[in-house]
Parts: C-alpha cells; sequence; structure tokens
C-alpha cells in the first residue's frame, strides 16, 4: 500500500510543475534542449571539481524552481546506490583498480585493498550519477508530464509513439487504482490478516484479472477515439511560446557548454 | 428527403460470436427527437447505443443512418466517415475510458481536431462550453483526477465541441447527485429544443419523462419489450418491474419506516 501511493505520488505529481519558479517558466522544448546539453557535458568531464560545481549549479536552479532541496536530494540521492552496488564499489578495490593501496583489510581470507585510484574513480562515478540524474529529475518535475510528451513529438519522435506513452502513463494509473481498490475491498472483507496462501491466490487472480481488463480498456479506448474522429494520426495543437527569457537561457546554457567541453578537452592533453 | 436518421431492422448482435447482446431489435428515430432507452443491467442498452455510432456492426439484420447502411467497409470511405463522425457524438458510459488525453484542454479539443475543424472556430465552441458546463479551472488538470461528475461533464464537452446533430448518451447521469443531473438534464434539453436529436440511454426513471419523446424497453433477454410515449410507459408498473426497473424506496411514517416499490 505505502509502496503503491509513493509510485502514485512520485509518477504522478503534477504539483511541483505547478508553481511559479524559474525552470517552470521557461518554454519546455528549450529547457528539454538545454538540459540535453548539460547532460551530454556530464557524461564528457572528468574533472571532479568541474562536475561539483554543475552540481551545485543543478541545486541552486532547483532552489530557484520553488523546490525544497530536502525533497529533492531525497529525491535523487535515491538512485545512487542502486548504480554504485553494481558499478563504484567493485572499482573501489584492487582487483578492478590496480594502484597505491589506501587500505586493506581481510574479508573471509580475501585481502582487499583499497586503492587511491579506485577511491578517485567511484567518487568521479557517484558524482558524475549524481549529478545527471538531478538534471533528469529536475526536468521531469518542473515540467507537466504531458508538456515533455509534447516536446519529445517536436524531437521528431514518432507521434504514435509519444501518443501509446502518453495513454500508458494515464492507464497504469487507472491501474494503480484498481489495484488499490481491490486492496481495500479484501481488507474490508477479511480483516487486515490474509492468509499467506489464499492472499497469494487474491494477488494472482488479480493480475489475470488486470491483464483482461487491460485488453478490454484497449478496445474501449480505441473505439471512443474512432467515435471521435480518429483515423490513425492524431493530430493536436502545438502551442508552446519562447519568450526573451528562453533564448537567454539557451545562449547561457550554449557559452557554459562549449566553455566547458574545451576547458575538459585542455585538461586531457 | 426523409426525416429519418436511424432505421434498425431486426438487429441480431453477439460478442465474440457467442454473448448475445441485441436480439430483433427494430427502431426507428426521427430527426429532431428526443429517444430514451431504458432497461436494466446487461439488457443491451449500451450495445445498441454503440451500434447507432457505427463502431460495431449487426450480425444479422441492417441498421441505416442517414439513409446509408453502416457497415465496416462504408467506413473505410473517408468522406463517409468523417461526416458521419461529425454528424453523431457518443458520450460514453464510461468517462475513465471516453476521456484518453493528458489533460481536460487537450481531451476537448481532441474530437475537432482529428475531424479538421477550423482552428478558430473550435476555439470559439471551446470558450463557450467551458462557461456553460462550468469547466474553467479544470482545464490543465488530468481527467482521472476529476470527480465522477466532473468526469461526465468533460465527457459531454468533448462531444458536444464537434456539434454533432445526433447526440447520443449512455447513461449520463448514473452516479450523479441531484444538483449535477438538473444541470445535465437541462443542457441535453436546451440542446434538443435547438434541433439536436437526442438519444439517452438510462435505468433513471426520474429524468425519462424530459428526455423522451418515445422510450424503449429493454428487457434481460435483450429485446426491446415496448415501445410507447413516456406518460404511458411509467404507468405500466407491471412492465417496469418485470424488467427490474422499479426501484424500492424507503420512506418514513409517524418515526416508522417501511419500503415500498415506486416508479415515478
Ligand atoms: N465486450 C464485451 N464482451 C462480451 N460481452 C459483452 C461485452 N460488452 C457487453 N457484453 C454483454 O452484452 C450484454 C449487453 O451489455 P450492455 O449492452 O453493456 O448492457 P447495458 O448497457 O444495458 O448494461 C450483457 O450481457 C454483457 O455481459
Ligand atoms: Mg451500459
Amino acid at each position: 500500500m505505502g509502496a503503491l501511493s509513493f509510485l502514485k505520488e512520485s509518477i504522478f505529481a503534477d504539483e511541483y510543475a505547478a508553481r511559479k519558479g524559474f525552470l517552470q517558466s521557461l518554454d519546455p522544448r528549450i529547457k528539454t534542449a538545454t538540459f540535453f546539453l548539460f547532460i551530454i557535458l556530464i557524461l564528457f568531464i572528468k574533472d571532479i571539481f568541474t562536475l561539483l560545481c554543475l552540481y551545485v549549479f543543478c541545486l541552486f536552479l532547483t532552489k530557484r524552481s520553488d523546490i525544497s532541496l530536502g525533497f529533492f536530494l531525497k529525491r535523487t540521492w535515491i538512485f545512487i546506490p542502486l548504480f554504485s552496488l553494481f558499478i563504484a564499489i567493485p572499482a573501489l578495490f584492487s582487483v578492478f583498480t590496480p594502484g597505491e593501496a589506501l587500505a586493506g583489510f581481510n574479508l573471509m581470507g580475501v585481502k582487499l585493498v583499497i586503492t587511491y585510484q579506485g577511491v578517485f574513480s567511484a567518487a568521479l562515478f557517484v558524482i558524475r550519477v549524481i549529478t545527471s540524474v538531478s538534471f533528469v529529475v529536475l526536468l521531469s518535475i518542473t515540467t507537466r508530464h504531458f508538456e515533455l510528451l509534447r516536446v519529445l513529438r517536436i524531437f521528431k519522435v514518432p507521434q504514435v509513439f509519444v501518443m501509446t506513452t502518453g495513454m500508458c502513463y494515464r492507464y497504469i494509473y487507472l491501474f494503480v487504482e484498481i489495484v488499490e481498490n481491490t486492496y481495500v475491498a479484501i481488507k474490508s472483507r477479511t480483516g487486515t490478516k490474509i492468509h499467506y496462501k489464499k492472499g497469494q491466490h487474491i494477488v494472482a487472480w488479480n493480475i489475470a484479472y488486470l491483464w483482461m481488463r487491460s485488453y478490454r480498456l484497449n478496445e474501449e479506448v480505441y473505439s471512443a477515439m474512432l467515435s471521435r474522429g480518429y483515423r490513425g494520426d492524431p493530430v493536436t495543437f502545438n502551442e508552446f511560446r519562447a519568450g526573451i527569457k528562453d533564448w537567454f537561457w539557451l545562449l547561457f546554457s550554449a557559452a557554459v557548454f562549449v566553455v566547458l567541453f574545451y576547458f575538459n578537452l585542455q585538461i586531457k592533453n | 428527403m426523409s426525416n429519418s436518421i436511424f432505421d434498425a431492422k431486426n438487429v441480431n448482435f453477439a460478442y465474440l460470436g457467442k454473448y448475445s447482446a441485441l436480439r430483433n431489435v427494430d427502431i426507428n428515430i426521427e430527426r429532431g427527437q428526443k429517444i430514451s432507452v431504458i432497461g436494466a443491467n446487461g439488457s443491451g442498452k449500451s450495445t445498441l447505443l454503440h451500434m447507432l455510432d457505427g463502431l460495431i456492426f449487426p450480425d444479422e439484420g441492417t441498421v441505416k443512418a442517414f439513409g446509408r447502411e453502416l457497415a465496416e467497409d462504408a467506413f473505410n470511405d473517408e468522406d463517409f466517415s468523417k461526416d458521419f463522425r461529425k454528424k453523431v457524438g457518443l458520450v460514453f458510459q464510461n468517462p475513465d475510458i471516453q476521456l484518453f488525453c493528458p489533460t481536460v484542454r487537450e481531451d476537448i479539443f481532441f474530437g475537432p481536431l482529428q475531424l479538421g475543424m477550423e482552428k478558430k472556430e473550435i476555439k470559439k465552441r471551446f470558450e463557450e462550453l467551458i462557461t456553460i458546463l462550468g469547466l474553467g479551472n479544470l482545464l490543465e488538470r488530468a481527467p482521472h483526477q476529476l470527480s465522477i461528475g466532473e468526469k461526465r461533464k468533460v465527457a459531454i464537452a468533448s462531444t458536444l465541441i464537434i456539434e454533432p446533430e445526433v447526440l447520443i448518451l449512455d447513461e449520463p447521469t448514473a452516479g450523479l447527485d441531484p444538483l449535477t443531473t438538473r444541470h445535465i438534464i437541462d443542457l441535453l434539453v436546451q440542446e434538443n429544443a435547438s434541433g439536436r436529436t437526442i438519444i439517452t440511454s438510462t435505468h433513471d426513471l426520474h429524468i425519462v419523462e424530459e428526455i423522451s419523446d418515445i422510450v424503449y424497453v429493454f428487457s434481460q433477454e435483450k429485446k426491446i419489450v415496448k415501445a410507447g410515449h413516456p406518460g404511458v410507459i411509467l404507468q405500466d408498473a407491471a412492465l417496469l418491474h418485470v424488467n427490474n426497473l422499479t426501484h424500492i424506496h424507503a420512506h418514513s411514517h409517524n418515526g416508522k419506516i417501511h419500503i415500498h416499490p415506486h416508479s415515478h
């Protein structure tokens, strides 16, 4: 239940996108394009300090967009353990990243040595992941999801794909609600204690039921579209407007991109 | 020119070829009429309305609309299809099915955009409808976050914006409070007065009188068992009772509650 409401809240909250902060006021097309630039930059830069600067800049943007830092940090650092478990931690050790020993210990008879180089590359990795994840999350919470979908359309992602994604999104919500309601219904009929075996049975039944529902739903939604004149190629309004602020922001981001990219090349040589 | 809009003759239909949903249905609807279809759950009301909207086609018998037979290949003809979709609008029973766009605004715009209507014209109608239905502050909301009454209003708006000659509504007042029901009925009566043909399915007998010149009664056997003026049908207690349309009302007299069947 808790997991469900968390899912619902984190995917479907439009609350932050509706606030009147800096990023919310930008044209979604330009915002998406510039964030794309930042992410490319992050993937190329090998200098921890520069990455840190970008991260701080991202947090600054968060603050300027009326989003509480506590909330944002929680939302983004959640991803770190996922990535690092598989990549960063093994890299710490000499087996994977040979170099000078920083510390060593025995684990079940295997001697493990943490190297300076290992620490450095792990840190680089973590900062890179957190910075790029932060930019992605920031974009997605300051832009209404339907605007993001429209942007995809403008960047030539096929309409059918965009439309389908939009509808999936819409119907996932419906499904979450169905599951939630079923769960509540079961609880109210059987009390909180459901016998383990029985519980399993209910879950299996529920999934089968969902499949059937989704099949029916699909057909019915399609007929609802036909009824209103859909003929296989959705027609939509595009009503974005870019103002002076947007162009300044684009210019600024492009400048940051060029400067840092050049700077990064210098470091390498 | 004939005034007939729909003419169904001896129509039979079964879902997947085995779940019978319409049996020997005959129906004739003329321009400007108010028609209602009443019947218990599962009696075939929605099936009939979907058929009139050209979404499913008879297994046996024929349905003609504006003089032309409705069949799958008729809708492969783009001109016919577009013309028909402009003339006939269906408000689905389940607004969650009908409203599939990310925002209320986009949902209302969907129909006219598909039908290639003039954008300026669309916007003008849009503003009018928003005012009539009081949807002004819901436009950027996601349809799934709305209350049932709001959803129904949006669904009606998304169909009315096409300005169809024939407006078909599948249980438009189910689950609504009396005030919202009133609002919707008033709107339907008004649309009819301005010349639109209105076809409504319902099992809410309170509203039948106002929205019908002719009432069709469906039985559990998916047949039309009676058609007639609302005054006559609504007086026929036995008919309503047999077809599960009588509602049971609880009344309290002098502090004692007693329950009796009640048909208006
Ligand atoms: N998609 C479907 N597949 C199979 N059977 C269906 C489907 N839709 C409706 N039915 C069946 O067709 C009959 C008529 O249903 P319907 O037209 O929805 O009735 P009503 O709208 O009066 O409640 C019912 O017996 C129902 O179970
Ligand atoms: Mg129905």
